[in-house]
């Protein structure tokens, strides 16, 4: 009902309820000061006189200010930045076009074509594009997944970001004080944020964390992590790591639903530099607003939905049922319930809280009010997992197709590079020119488990277009249209 | 698709694929001509030899890194076959890539070498042997295969369609491949593929023009781009040094008319063929050489047939030498009415149509250098000939100076033919 609202009749209700302690101010303000204005000069100091000012109850007084200030002061939570972050960008020989795809799908499933015909339709619909990268042992016939090979996607794709992200923000690594790795389907001993130690030559007093078995939205968790740290290290920064290494869970059978993954999953990584030093405050880009997690496991459909398991032959692989869409949905509504207050101006949660009434106690045939989070960012990063979760996303958001930009490209230019992929997306808003001082981002993130969590930033200064980074080279061909189904 | 391993001696073989680094434009094709058409069921196969210094120290990446480069340079090798409505085919631009395969053998360079100078078709575990078909959307038209021999040394075996160009544009792939590795950029139009034109209707050719000598129409091979042939086909070579060359040519020369290398050994081949062929004596012959200038895209091959009057056994080689050199060059447009007639559908043999001789002595083969290494050796031979045989006459080894000859015949002929030889060679 409320959209039906003519749009000035609209801004007339948002402007003053967004801003109603203004509003409330001004004529309180107003009041006391015509009252003092009448008294007169001489009234106002014999009042002023009458208050019995004594040397005691000043310094008594002030003391209490000023305990009262350091007390707020000291238990506010510390300032969490993002100082800059680096994508791993992929070497030319890793591309892997469609044509090539398919021509090594029907050599290695030669028995299987129904299995080839499923992934060819999945690929034309699925909104990548023709330069996504896979690793060097996934580009033999058959792909050939050693741990040495997997060690060396690891190596190549995090060394590469963490040296980006060094040469970015000049920080030497003895200076890390945090580390945190997340990297799902890779579990090595020993572990990835180890080898991270032990390159960059690390301190010995390191807090290091390496989070595996996450999915997709291990990344945010890893942001959130980090910043529970930096609230207990004061004057410290943390260097996060997201990736997810394609080479050992390149799915070797032939069942439908476990290809899927083939299709979509794609090289990336990204590092991220944390800070809540004074001195970083005013170089860092971002600023971490919230953070927020949510966990639909308790529920048996949602925490199947995305299952590693055995295919009849033995070979493992990613099961993604029928329903994903379906619970995806419900936990980005879970997610934005817990959000909503916390982001929203007063005007759209006013809205959704009468809305919510009238279903109650009106009419429950009403439409659900969907708050208008358009209001409460300037850019949104949704996860690109996939075309479909994109779309479903743009619909329940009621999000404009430049809104979801950064994500459709993503998808089509990276691929679904899981954890990282939002950070890709940041990357692309950037080199667009689009982010201004004071913008406000939200990161959504979805993966197995099944977990939706957000993050919410806000950007700190000025950014000048980056002249390096994954988009430097293919920005301006950027957007691209893609077609609904690409034919190959 | 791989060829075999011959008792264990190529073992460990991978395959992937390698493409262009940056992205074709879509919808970008290539329309091969009546020529390439007329060829398409031949195949050239290249072997480098190459000694330890040249690939020493390089990883697979590493040897893989200039090739995604160099092919920037050729989106239509990196293509894949289609049929239009009309049933011609044409090539869809569509970045697939070029076969990629590594290898090993047990033996050393030196080893192998000595083993194929007896027994050529040894050679054919060195190249990828994949044909086009029977999947014609998923057949890659050119083939790599690295092969790392005991001794450090490696072999890069090329396998190229002949209908995407002749021998001259084989060895301009490769040679453009040495000069990205060694960091220069090629002087290369990137965009040589045009979009597709809708029907072209082709002025309704001569249908009463018969077929010219040189091209024969073979049974339809539908898919499956390789002739059928009676009797299995072998390959064997052989070298002459410069000396041998020289006395040669004097022998065969004629009041005073020189006779090129070519054309030399070539009416020498054809006469002891003739010999070994007493019932079917190979009166006509096709010779073919590749134009070197004004080069177009594809196959410019100039292809001519000489058809002797008398026996060639009794034939002396010089008069053989003297028809070969006044050859006239069959017209290009008769061998593209011939193709056009059905639109391109039919199928052809140049090589072994009837008798072949091909004159590569120009063929840029030892021009490439790999990170500043020379080959040892280049090999070359056409697989997909026909029952009559082809015999090709490639440059020596530039240190030597002669010619290297490799026969392609039915395989009880090679014997007889190197006992005839060997009177020739002897004195």
């Amino acid at each position: 009902m409320p959209e039906m609202l003519p749009k000035y009749v609209k801004l007339g209700y948002q402007y003053p309820v967004d801003h109603i302690l203004t509003f409330l101010f001004i004529p309180i303000m107003a009041a006391v000061s015509i009252q003092i204005l009448k008294l007169g000069p001489e009234e106002i100091l014999t009042i002023w006189n009458s208050l019995h000012f004594d040397f005691v109850q000043i310094l008594c007084s002030s003391f209490l200010v000023t305990l009262i200030a350091t007390v707020y002061f000291m238990s506010k939570p510390r300032s969490i930045y993002l100082v800059d972050y680096a994508c791993y960008k992929p070497p030319i020989t890793s591309r892997v076009p469609f044509s090539t795809f398919m021509e090594h799908s029907r050599l290695i499933l030669k028995d299987n074509p129904k299995s080839v015909e499923f992934q060819m339709r999945i690929l034309e619909r699925s909104g990548l594009g023709e330069e996504t990268s896979l690793p060097p042992a996934i580009h033999y016939i058959p792909p050939n997944p050693t741990m040495e090979a997997a060690r060396g996607e690891a190596e190549a794709v995090i060394f590469s970001a963490i040296d980006s992200l060094m040469q970015k923000t000049s920080i030497k690594p003895k200076d890390i004080d945090i580390l945190i790795v997340n990297c799902s389907l890779f579990s090595p001993t020993p572990s990835l944020s180890a080898m991270v130690v032990n390159k960059y030559k690390l301190r010995s007093n390191i807090k290091s964390f390496n989070l595996s078995g996450m999915g997709c939205s291990a990344g945010l968790i890893s942001i959130d992590l980090a910043r529970d740290l930096l609230q207990v290290h004061p004057n410290s920064n943390a260097l996060v790591v997201s990736t997810e290494i394609i080479t050992p869970n390149y799915y070797q059978g032939s069942e439908r639903a476990m290809l899927l993954p083939n299709c979509l999953f794609r090289m990336g990584g990204a590092a991220i530099l944390l800070s809540n030093k004074r001195g970083d405050r005013n170089r860092a880009k971002y600023k971490l607003v919230h953070v927020v997690r949510t966990h639909k496991g308790a529920d048996d459909k949602a925490y199947k939905c995305v299952y590693e398991q055995e295919d009849p032959q033995g070979k493992v692989g990613i099961n993604l049922s029928k329903d994903l869409m379906i619970i995806a949905g419900e936990a980005l509504k879970s997610n934005i319930t817990t959000i909503g207050p916390l982001v929203l101006p007063a005007s759209e949660q006013l809205l959704f809280l009468f809305t919510l009434i009238g279903r109650k106690i009106f009419n429950p045939k009403w439409k659900p009010y969907i708050p208008d989070f358009k209001q409460a960012f300037e850019h949104f990063c949704i996860h690109a997992g996939g075309r479909a979760v994109i779309d479903e996303l743009q619909k329940n958001l009621q999000l404009s197709a430049e809104h979801v930009e950064a994500s459709r490209m993503t998808l089509h230019r990276f691929g679904n590079t899981s954890s990282s992929s939002l950070w890709y997306e940041l990357s692309y808003i950037e080199a667009k020119g689009r982010m201004k001082n004071g913008d406000r981002i939200w990161q959504i993130a979805f993966g197995s488990g099944f977990k939706c969590n957000s993050a919410v930033w806000k950007c700190n200064r000025r950014i000048k277009t980056p002249n390096n980074g994954p988009w430097q080279d293919c920005i301006d061909r950027y957007p691209v249209h893609i077609p609904e189904i690409v034919k190959l | 698709m791989v060829s075999s391993m011959a008792e264990g001696l190529i073992y460990d073989i991978k395959l992937s694929s390698v493409g262009p680094g940056t992205v074709t434009e879509p919808d970008m094709v290539h329309e091969p001509s009546d020529m390439d058409l007329a060829m398409k069921l031949h195949y050239l196969k290249v072997i480098y030899y190459f000694g330890k210094q040249a690939f020493e120290g390089l990883t697979t990446l590493k040897i893989k890194e200039p090739l995604f480069m160099v092919l920037n340079y050729f989106p239509v090798i990196c293509g894949r076959f289609r049929r239009a409505e009309s049933g011609r085919p044409y090539i869809k631009c569509n970045d697939c890539g070029v076969r990629f395969i590594e290898a090993k053998c047990e033996k050393t360079m030196d080893e192998w070498l000595e083993m194929t100078k007896e027994n050529a078709s040894l050679e054919k575990y060195l190249t990828p042997n994949q044909i086009i078909g029977p999947e014609l959307g998923f057949s890659p038209t050119v083939l790599l295969q690295f092969t790392k021999f005991k001794c450090g040394g490696m072999s890069m075996g090329l396998s190229w369609a002949h209908v995407l160009g002749d021998a001259f544009s084989a060895a301009e792939f490769l040679n453009l491949l040495g000069k990205v590795v060694a960091g220069e950029k090629p002087n290369r139009p990137i965009n040589l593929a045009h979009l597709k034109t809708n029907s072209t209707n082709p002025e309704s050719p001569l249908t009463n023009t018969e077929d010219p000598l040189s091209v024969k129409r073979v049974g339809p091979v539908g898919d499956i781009w390789i002739p059928v042939n009676n009797c299995k086909m072998e390959a064997f070579s052989f070298s002459v040094n410069a000396t041998q060359l020289s006395h040669l040519q004097s022998k065969i020369s004629n009041n005073g008319t020189d006779f090129s290398p070519f054309e030399a050994l070539s009416a020498v081949i054809w006469q002891c063929i003739g010999k070994i062929r007493p019932e079917s004596e190979p009166k006509v012959v096709t010779i073919c050489k590749m134009m070197e200038q004004n080069r177009a895209d594809g196959n410019n091959l100039l292809i001519s047939v000489v058809k002797a009057a008398y026996p060639i056994v009794e034939a002396n080689p010089s008069e053989l030498a003297a028809l070969m050199k006044n050859a006239a060059i069959d017209k290009i447009e008769k061998i593209e009415n011939a193709i056009e007639k059905d639109n391109g559908v039919s199928d052809f043999i140049v090589y072994g149509g009837n008798l072949t001789f091909a004159n590569l002595e120009e063929a840029k083969f030892y021009e490439i250098d790999y990170r500043g290494e020379k080959p040892i050796y280049v090999s070359y031979r056409v697989d997909g000939v026909g029952d009559e045989g082809a015999v090709l006459v490639l440059p020596g080894p530039p240190k030597n100076g002669g010619r290297t000859v490799m026969a392609i015949l039915p395989e009880n002929e090679a014997t007889e033919l190197k006992s005839e030889l060997k009177k020739w060679f002897m004195d």
